[in-house]
């Protein structure tokens, strides 16, 4: 097991920062302990002034596979915990003043595709898996429907919810879920370049223009955008541990064998 | 006029509504939209059943060459209410679609107009043909499609729906998928029914109560859920009825 500082991990290239999910043997699905440690790296970096620009990537095969429910599934009170620490790690990811980047290699599924849709810019490569399944498991997006809905519009999110299953990051670019699709062999090398360029803007500019949209987001309705994702979360947990999802993740679970 | 069928699918029930009139392009009278929003209303009753009899997503097609070519006009021509009458009918029918927990899918061949688009508003997902025609060309009329801009402003954005409701031209249905006002474009109209069942029989097999909870959520969230606006958008349609402008230009309908 991982100490929990390293699941998460920070490395510095000028003002350009990159920010690592590093839970690879279990695809980075996000576990209390890593939710933990992403949200003590959000908080450091909302304290470093002089990064301009924060790429967000997965050690391994994949970006992220949402929320790992299979260690919480029984335990009470634990999923509520997750949904709650999903919530508070979008609301402060969101915050961040310097422009974030998505850098989505393998999948983002669920809760990952969440945190993708959190940052201000993403890209991704064609077979790249991405989506929300989650009804297809008894469970509820509520959590992240949201941010789907300032990403793709309130019509398209609908649509991708009720839909559930996983898209190719292809198609995933054509409906505006996604940002940019390169091949996957020049992923970094885009990736890279995509950050320089961002990193050569005036960095105050960059910061002023990311806060004001920031400051443009209420709710997707004109509410309180924390308060209906925090509520999100809530009807996720309670939807989670209903009997339908817990039969359907049970079934899913012993059907993937021990991680 | 408006056809229920209940089909078995391996999720469940999915209901097909058919909308019947095609010698008249299937135009809408305010019985028809009244007997849809109670078909609406009988959907969600039968969707609470967790058994195999509980309906688990809707279809909502026309028959004929055409899905519906809007309000019947030929209601308003000798009585004054007809118009009002429309209008409501029609804010309750999409309103009361949109707030069924399960999904609602359109199919759209030939053409939706007007108050045929605004039908629209109420489904999760259309289906559309290429060549088909959409939009909302009743400003000509004398008549505000306000009515519709609640939905239309959730699926195609604010700028968009601009353009929509306030230009009386038309689009096709390449452009309606474009736009986000239809959601899959089908090459031909004879596979817009197929193709809706498809989607419709797909969901149905979905896990009852998340499909719930998540579609309720998005009403929540992006506050469709609530009468405020709806109310606001059918008064500003409803304050145009029986102005002059609106009577005179109805009048110069049937004068041909």
């Amino acid at each position: 097991m991982n100490q929990v500082s390293e699941l998460a991990t920070i490395d510095r290239d000028g003002a350009v920062a990159r920010l690592t999910l590093n839970r690879p043997d279990a695809r980075n699905a996000l576990s209390l302990d890593l939710l933990a440690a992403l949200r003590a790296r959000v908080a450091e970096l909302a304290k470093t002034p002089d990064v301009t620009v924060c790429v967000i990537e997965g050690a391994g095969k994949a970006f992220c596979a949402g929320m790992d429910l299979r260690a919480v599934l029984d335990e009470p009170g634990a999923p509520e915990k997750l949904l709650s620490e999903i919530a508070e790690l979008t609301l402060e990811l969101r915050a961040l003043p310097m422009t974030t980047v998505a850098k989505v290699r393998g999948g983002a599924i669920g809760g990952g595709c969440g945190l993708m849709c959190v940052c201000d810019i993403s890209i991704t490569h064609p077979e790249a898996k991405i989506g929300f399944p989650e009804v297809d498991l008894g469970v509820c997006p509520a959590v992240v429907a949201p941010w789907l809905a300032l990403r793709v519009g309130h019509g398209q999110a609908r649509r991708i919810l009720l839909e559930g299953g996983t898209m190719t990051g292809r198609r995933a670019a054509e409906i505006g879920l996604v940002s940019t699709v390169v091949e996957e062999g020049e992923l970094d090398t885009r990736a890279q370049a995509l950050s320089e360029r961002l990193a050569g803007a005036g960095p105050e500019a960059l910061r002023a223009t990311k806060t004001w949209l920031n400051k443009l987001e209420s709710g997707p309705d004109g509410g309180d955008l924390a308060e209906m994702v925090r509520s999100g979360a809530r009807l996720s947990a309670s939807v989670v541990t209903s009997e339908e999802a817990r039969t359907r993740l049970r079934q899913m679970f012993a059907g993937s064998g021990p991680r | 006029m408006i056809r229920i069928e209940h089909i078995e699918t391996p999720g469940g029930m999915v209901a097909l509504a058919m909308i019947d009139r095609r010698e008249k392009r299937n135009a809408l009278t305010p019985d028809m939209l009244a007997n849809l929003r109670d078909c609406a209303v009988r959907l969600r009753e039968e969707s609470h059943s967790t058994g195999p009899d509980g309906v688990r997503a809707v279809a909502i097609g026309g028959e004929g060459d055409v899905f519906c070519s809007g309000f019947d006009l030929s209601m308003c021509r000798d009585d004054d209410l007809a118009m009002g009458a429309l209008l409501t009918r029609l804010s309750e029918t999409v309103r009361a679609f949109r707030r069924l927990p399960i999904p609602v899918v359109i199919g759209v061949q030939g053409g939706a107009i007007a108050g045929g688009c605004a039908l629209l508003g109420g489904a999760d997902f259309v289906v559309v043909n290429a060549d088909a025609k959409l939009g909302y060309p009743v400003v000509r009329l004398g008549v505000s499609p306000a009515v519709a801009s609640p939905l239309l402003v959730r699926a195609v954005g604010a700028g968009r729906a601009r353009e929509r409701l306030l230009d009386p031209g038309l689009i096709d249905g390449r452009e309606a998928a474009r736009i986000g006002l239809a959601h899959e474009c089908v090459p031909d109209s004879d596979g817009v029914r197929p193709r809706m069942m498809e989607i419709a029989t797909a969901l149905a097999v979905k896990p009852p109560h998340a499909i719930r909870a998540t579609k309720l959520w998005l009403n929540h969230v992006d506050g469709t859920g609530r009468d405020d606006e709806f109310d606001e958008a059918l008064q500003a349609s409803l304050s145009l009825c029986g102005s002059e402008e609106e009577r005179e230009r109805l009048a110069a309908l049937w004068k041909g």
